[in-house]
């Protein structure tokens, strides 16, 4: 038995620590733990509900846009406001921009470096490489440039975020040419989540942490020229998504094809719903409200009623197993224990359930309840690696990565009609942004997707201030501790049973972590 | 059942044109102020902050001059009398403002019946007034740290202390705020008491200059 | 040593096919930002030619939310991969490098023992629990903050967290949020120079600013150059107010001002003023420098400026988008009207009682003061 600790785990947003317990090369329990307590929930007390949006965001740098939308519909929930039709197109246009930029650089600058090795890519062969660039379908690019840039910076000898990475590791797989071709379309990937982002800047002033989505509809009037620019962007983010994006995760998929047998998880999943139709009924969402119990493939219906968020392992003294509407969060470290407190997290289940949340979450409601794009991306996607007809596959750590880069495809197809409506409303004329309200008392939830996972915002407002404020983020499901009755989290049960070749080492687990892109 | 008499020597022509300055001067500096606070009528804001600064200088060249001209001017230091002094002994305390603070505010209050023996003005008028001054000026500086900003005067570094002192230009304009409530308060006061002890013989004096007889020559 | 570290970078860059003259261009272009004139440009490429070592950096993550770095993700020119593999050899930073736990914490000791490196912090300094609101690699926030700090040759701020503690420090500030330069005493590190570079997050183009200013100006030994103000700001980015250089300007001096969101005037491009913005009293260059790559910023897009920049800016602006923020919990206009109307009522009641005790008519005065007689004095 031996201990591996990753502490920090980089590549992540926020603080993360992973301890897990190692027998015969395999995982056999971990833990995961989150480091970092900042009590947004208070500071919001007594605040403007829209005070919310604004500040709720500063949650997380990665997905704000998504914290700002759940604050927004919770405030509007709770006061009884209906947003125009123009606003839920501009909120889906913005959200659906985060969910590429998000797992674009989720993928070649967060998750990449776990398969790809860089130094490696140094011995590529030019004339290979664009001979396997295209038989994989993906793209070019000056890829002897490439290599020559990272000859001169290795040579230097200091390799600056590169240092001490894992280079020469047993688990890495890729021939040189994938390597390189990887490390090229890494540099481009930091221009696409660039151009996605300005898609978010245009009609929220900035990104991270956008201005627009107000309590009530959006800030933000679009015209037509200002339509053109941002048709402009997302056209080149769609078409690098369609031509390089995917074809690279299908040329890496088949070297680590093993990963499809473990980092499993819970197998309950959980997805809040997210890009509303007109009907704004969570269930017509682009990507559905729904879960799965059990691995089961099925899609039962959540009920929010019954979430509880559990304290016994997370160094709180407020009340442990409280619905997140009456949610209490007071601060209270002890010592880091992995058999008593050892997390900043809370442990939320459904039905008492862990749940895990996330693309892979979204992918399964969707494509169970039918949705045809959906549907069809996965079942050619798996006809592809050779395992058509078996979805359950998807369960893994492979299925994880594959579902969310497939996500990031079916995302930027349903952007382009929505943009394409929205330039039909502006046309006509008709397009309204923004309801009015004087509301100053009610209670509601806000019922979301991040880009990461199911995402909730829970506000109590009375005389136009905020009474109760909590948000259960996807990365309180995904990294959970332990609940009361010491069943792990998501997270930690996706790393039972994943192989680990060197435990000074523990790639592979890193892997299955980065894979929740917490 | 007496008023004294209301001479001219009370307040000479010159103090009562400064007067009717630093009304106008106040008037206008709180609407002006109202409009760039909450732009409630739809006026060019640099035609409101343009008046909202002339009336400042203005303000502040009649209270200082008002000081200078209190050294030389004489005036009745007593109403219902044409006997002079030097005005600044009116601002001074005098041997009648002794024990007087509270006994006025008790007759204010409803305490007591009689008025109180007072020089021209009572201790606690003296006050009020006096206060003005300070509060004028330290309208002109939280106004100019809110402005200044911006101007990159070289005596910036004078208001840049006051602004981090208090802990943000958002708390200075706060401040700044409710110093005009504080001006607006006073005014209401000074306005209503001026009126309730002797509405005619009082306004009269100060704003049209007319002398009124006091009571007991009057009958 | 400055020029040392300058020489290797015009190779870097010639070898990846940035000729003298573009450089030439690009210096130019973050010269004019900082309001050095196009003079200065060719000075500052003669002081990188050769070559030899890159800049050590050391990007420390407290209690963040990622967003600076992310923002950092969306720097222009140079974009951030220049800034990473070209400008600076940034040893440790979580939320992009290679490796992990121990790898990782063992390339921040080898940089730290060596020195003379940048260090950027992002994130709030975590005090609350002892400093176990925030644990990295088994200690707190606050020691691997000592440690990094005190052997660096200048530190960075950057983004309202780590200048003044940001949001996290707001009222009742639960988790113990302070800045970076809060605890440089308590942790012994008050002789290291601090940058600071306020909102939320950090705009990128200042990051590029003081690093170009690093590396070609030598700012490290001489500070002088950056010409910080009394809150070690850059006095270029942070002089004038976002007000200032609005180009919404004309419309507030018109008076024309969005009074709703998703009106006309909107449309229009009124002035936010009305909605609470904060542009008159929050000193950054936002109007001029923009957002991602320039391509917008909060005004532009419709929102009130909500002061990022400014100092404790969740106490001092919120509410957001309201004109001033409440005096404890109260709006300052509903201060002064209830104090307005008090006095008014006070008046009336006063006047009333004066009338009817017909006081108003006149008074008696007394013949010798009150105090006088109870003194038995002043006969
Ligand atoms: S929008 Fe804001 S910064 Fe621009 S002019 Fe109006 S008040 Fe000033
Ligand atoms: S304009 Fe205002 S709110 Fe926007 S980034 Fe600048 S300081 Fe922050």
């Amino acid at each position: 038995m031996a201990r591996a600790v990753i502490d920090p785990v980089t590549r992540i947003e926020g603080h993360l620590r992973v301890e897990v317990e190692v027998e015969g090369g395999v995982v056999k329990d971990a833990w995961v733990s989150g480091t970092l307590y900042r009590g947004m929930e208070t500071v919001l007390e007594g605040r403007a509900p829209a005070d919310a949006f604004y500040v709720s965001q500063r949650i997380c740098g990665v997905c704000p846009i998504s914290h700002g939308h759940a604050s927004t519909m919770a405030s509007e929930a709770a006061l009884g406001i209906q947003i125009p039709d123009g606003a839920r197109l501009v909120r889906n246009i913005i959200e659906g921009a985060e969910t590429l930029h998000s797992h674009i650089l989720w993928f070649y600058t967060l998750t990449a470096l776990d398969y790809v090795d860089v130094v490696s890519a140094l011995s590529a062969n030019i004339a290979d490489t664009y001979a396997l660039a295209e038989k994989a379908g993906t793209s070019t690019a000056d890829f002897g440039q490439v290599q020559k840039r990272i000859k001169t910076f290795v040579e230097g000898g200091q390799l600056s975020i590169f240092t001490n990475g894992y280079w020469g590791h047993p688990a890495m797989k890729l021939p040189a040419e994938l390597n390189l071709i990887a490390v090229a379309h890494y540099l481009e990937a930091l221009e696409m989540q660039a151009e996605a982002a300005q898609i978010i800047a245009l009609m929220g002033g900035k990104f991270p942490h956008f201005m627009t989505s107000l309590p009530g509809g959006t800030a933000w009037m679009p015209t037509e020229e200002k339509l053109g620019g941002i048709l402009f962007r997302w056209k080149r983010v769609r078409d690098w998504v369609a031509n390089t994006f995917i074809p690279d995760t299908l040329a890496i998929a088949p070297f680590y094809i093993e990963a499809a047998t473990y980092g499993k998880g819970c197998g309950n999943f959980l997805s809040w719903g997210c890009f509303d139709d007109a009907s704004f009924d969570p269930k017509k969402r682009a990507l559905p409200r729904g879960m799965i119990v059990g691995g089961k493939l099925e899609v039962l219906e959540p009920d929010v009623a019954q979430v509880k968020e559990y304290v016994e392992h997370a160094w709180y003294d407020s009340p442990s197993a409280l619905n997140p509407a009456q949610g209490k969060t007071h601060a209270k470290f002890t010592s880091y224990d992995t058999n008593d407190r050892y997390s900043w997290v809370k442990a939320p289940r459904l039905n008492e359930l862990p749940m895990e949340v996330g693309p892979l979450s979204r992918m399964l409601v969707a494509y169970l309840d039918g949705v045809p794009q959906v549907k069809s991306l996965i079942d050619t996607t798996l006809a592809a690696l050779g395992v058509a007809g078996k979805p359950e596959i998807l369960v893994s750590l492979l299925g994880r990565i594959a579902a969310r880069n497939l996500e990031t495809l079916y995302v930027a197809d349903e952007m382009g009609k929505w943009i394409g409506e929205l330039v039909a409303a502006v046309k006509g004329g008709e397009a309204k942004f923004f309801t009015e309200s004087t509301a100053t008392d009610g209670e509601g939830a806000g019922l979301w997707e991040a880009p990461r996972g199911a995402l909730g915002h829970f506000i109590s407002v009375k005389g136009g201030k905020i009474a109760n404020y909590q948000a259960v983020t996807p990365s309180t499901w995904d990294l959970s501790p332990r609940d009361a009755a010491g069943v792990r989290g998501p997270m930690e049960e996706a790393l039972i049973g994943a192989p680990i070749a060197d435990v000074e080492k523990p790639l592979e687990a890193l892997r299955i972590v980065h894979s929740f892109d917490p | 059942m007496s008023h004294e008499g209301h001479y001219r020597e009370a307040h000479p022509l010159i103090f009562v044109f400064q007067h009717w300055v630093n009304l106008i001067c106040m008037a206008g500096l709180a609407f002006s102020g109202f409009v760039i606070h909450g732009s409630f009528y739809a006026i060019s804001m640099g035609g409101a902050r343009m008046i909202h600064f002339t009336l400042m200088f203005v303000l502040a060249v009649n209270i200082t001059s008002r000081i200078i001209l209190s050294f030389w001017v004489k005036d009745a230091n007593q109403l219902g009398t044409r006997e002079v002094d030097t005005d600044i002994k009116n601002w001074l305390p005098q041997k009648e403002n002794k024990h007087q603070l509270l006994e006025t505010a008790k007759y204010y209050l409803f305490m007591r019946k009689e008025r109180v023996i007072s020089a021209k003005y009572g201790a606690l008028q003296k006050i009020a007034y006096l206060a003005t001054v300070p509060i004028t000026f330290f309208m002109g500086y939280t106004g100019f740290a809110l402005y200044g900003p911006a101007q990159q005067w070289p005596v910036w570094g004078f208001f840049a202390g006051g602004i981090s002192l208090v802990g943000g230009i958002m708390t200075m304009r706060i401040i700044h705020y409710f110093g005009m409530w504080v001006v607006i308060l006073f005014t209401m006061v000074h306005a209503y008491l001026a009126a309730i002890d002797g509405f005619k013989a009082f306004y009269g004096l100060i704003f049209l200059w007319r002398e009124s007889p006091g009571a007991e020559e009057g009958h | 040593m400055a020029q040392e570290m300058r020489e290797g970078i015009y190779d870097l860059l010639a070898a990846r096919g940035v000729s003298r003259r573009d450089f030439l261009k690009y210096c130019g272009s973050v010269a004019a930002m900082l309001g050095l004139s196009e003079m200065a440009a060719p000075q500052i490429a003669a002081a990188v030619e050769g070559g030899a070592k890159l800049q050590p950096a050391v990007w420390l993550d407290l209690g963040l939310c990622t967003g600076c770095t992310e923002s950092t993700a969306q720097a222009g020119n140079p974009n951030v991969a220049d800034i990473v593999l070209d400008l600076l050899s940034i040893n440790y930073m979580e939320t992009i490098m290679a490796a992990a736990g121990d790898q990782a914490e063992e390339a921040k000791a080898k940089t730290i023992e060596e020195g003379g490196y940048i260090l950027i912090v992002e994130g709030t300094v975590m005090t609350g629990e002892g400093g176990n609101t925030l644990r990295i690699a088994g200690k707190t926030g606050m020691e691997v903050l000592k440690e990094a700090a005190s052997k660096a040759a200048a530190i960075v701020a950057v983004g309202s967290c780590a200048v003044d503690g940001g949001w996290v420090r707001a009222n009742p500030n639960p988790a113990g949020g302070k800045g970076v330069k809060d605890v440089a005493v308590e942790l012994g590190f008050d002789k290291v120079p601090i940058i600071n570079l306020p909102t939320c997050p950090v705009n990128p183009e200042w990051i590029v600013a003081v690093v170009i200013d690093v590396l070609m100006l030598g700012a490290l030994e001489n500070l002088a150059v950056l010409n910080l103000d009394e809150l070690g700001r850059p006095k270029l980015i942070f002089g004038q107010t976002i007000h200032d250089n609005c180009p919404r300007r004309g419309h507030f001096e018109n008076g024309e001002f969005v009074k709703q969101f998703g009106t006309v005037e909107e449309v229009k491009q009124f002035c936010l003023y009305e909605v609470g913005c904060k542009g008159p009293q929050t000193f950054t260059n936002c109007p001029k420098v923009r957002w991602n790559r320039k391509a917008s910023w909060c005004v532009e897009s419709g929102a009130p400026c909500i002061g990022c920049g400014n100092l404790n800016w969740v106490d001092n602006d919120a509410p957001f988008l309201k004109r001033m923020p409440n005096v404890g919990g109260v709006r300052p206009e509903t201060i002064g009207t209830v104090l307005g109307g008090a006095a008014a009522a006070g008046l009336l009641v006063h006047g009333v009682a004066s009338f009817s005790s017909g006081r108003a008519k006149g008074a008696p005065v007394e013949t010798s003061k009150a105090y006088d007689k109870k003194k038995g004095g002043d006969k």
